[in-house]
């Protein structure tokens, strides 16, 4: 998981009624309204910000009456790379549709993130068991179902305005579930 | 151990990390001491900032998954991994996947196959026992933590 200090920069429009001796705390609250929890392509996931650096002179917008203020800020963030190792907690385990395709895996979260390791990720040692309460992948020595910790590998992510979405594999070296500790 | 061609992709190693080269990674531990005390201060200050549901999942993440957890552990293996000759991405994934030897570290932390960055990779810049060394204290850090 990469969790950057990143320095970012917003432009917020305010409507005429707030201004007056409170603007600055309406500009806050309108920055953290309008970002903390938002995704982009470039950053990832915006958790939360930190610290507010500045807060440009306002301009009035023509026409609207609207007042435009560039904020720059600091926030932490969050970006899945391919190829990058995460921990992650499985959250469901069964046969999912995929544009009407069957596809079988089973889904895990890493934080806001979710990820989809399909079966042909997961090591073939481990056979579906659709029986199973809750359904889960079984090998020998290893059992995946939910609420179990494992350790996957980004093999690719798509992003969406509102979220991002990962495929992972397990399929390799050190790659499966873990003992929390 | 063998891979179906079809699912290696052709940049499957590369990190593009170039929108972050210079950002500062943090730990999950790190993270999560930064989230709870951003949290008491929102109830001490009764802000009303809202709670997303990013934040609270993000929240619950940083609770299962932090290995260090209090303060001065955290301080400790931060300061122990800046002397080291490793990136910022390379130091962060060291300390939240917490691995017990130097062949699994290298196996999991990606190489880097863009050039600018490839001879500050884990791969070249760090020998075996040096890394082994550093988890090794890593290791005492968190064993011996309150």
């Amino acid at each position: 998981m990469l969790q950057s200090n990143k320095d970012l920069s917003h432009t917020i429009s305010l409507h005429p009624s707030y201004f007056g001796p409170n603007m600055q705390t309406q500009l806050n609250d309108k920055l953290y309204a309008d970002v903390e929890g938002t995704c982009s392509g470039r950053f990832g996931y915006i958790i939360t910000v930190v610290r507010v650096h500045t807060i440009g002179k306002g301009k009035i917008l023509p026409g609207s009456g609207l007042a435009e203020f560039k904020v720059k800020y600091q926030a932490i963030v969050f970006k899945p790379f391919k190829g990058e190792v995460v921990d992650a907690v499985v959250t469901t385990v069964n046969k999912v549709g995929f544009n009407i395709i069957l596809m079988m895996g089973f889904f895990a979260d890493v934080g806001p993130l979710q990820v989809f390791v399909s079966s042909h990720l997961i090591p073939s040692d481990m056979k579906f068991d659709p029986n199973g309460n809750p359904p889960c992948y079984q090998s020998e020595d290893q059992i995946i179902q939910k609420d179990i910790h494992v350790r996957l590998k980004i093999v690719g992510t798509r992003i969406d305005a509102t979220e991002i979405f990962a495929i992972g594999t397990i399929k390799e070296d050190y790659l499966g579930v873990i003992t929390p500790n | 151990m063998t891979f179906d061609t079809v699912y290696i992709l052709p940049s499957y190693f590369d990190l593009q990390l170039t929108e972050f080269q210079t950002a500062h990674c943090l730990f999950i531990s790190e993270l999560r001491i930064l989230l709870e005390a951003q949290r008491e201060s929102k109830e001490r200050n009764a802000e009303n900032r809202p709670q997303t549901n990013v934040l609270q999942k993000t929240m619950n993440y940083v609770q299962s998954f932090s290995r260090f957890t209090n303060m001065e552990s955290v301080r400790e293996v931060r300061s122990l991994l800046k002397e080291s000759e490793l990136s910022h991405f390379e130091i962060a994934q060291l300390a939240n996947l917490c691995c017990d030897d130097a062949e699994e570290a290298k196996a999991l932390i990606p190489r880097n196959t863009n050039k600018l960055v490839m001879e500050h990779s884990l791969h070249n810049k760090i020998d075996d026992d040096r890394l082994q060394e550093l988890m090794n204290q890593m290791l005492t850090i968190k064993k011996f933590q309150g």
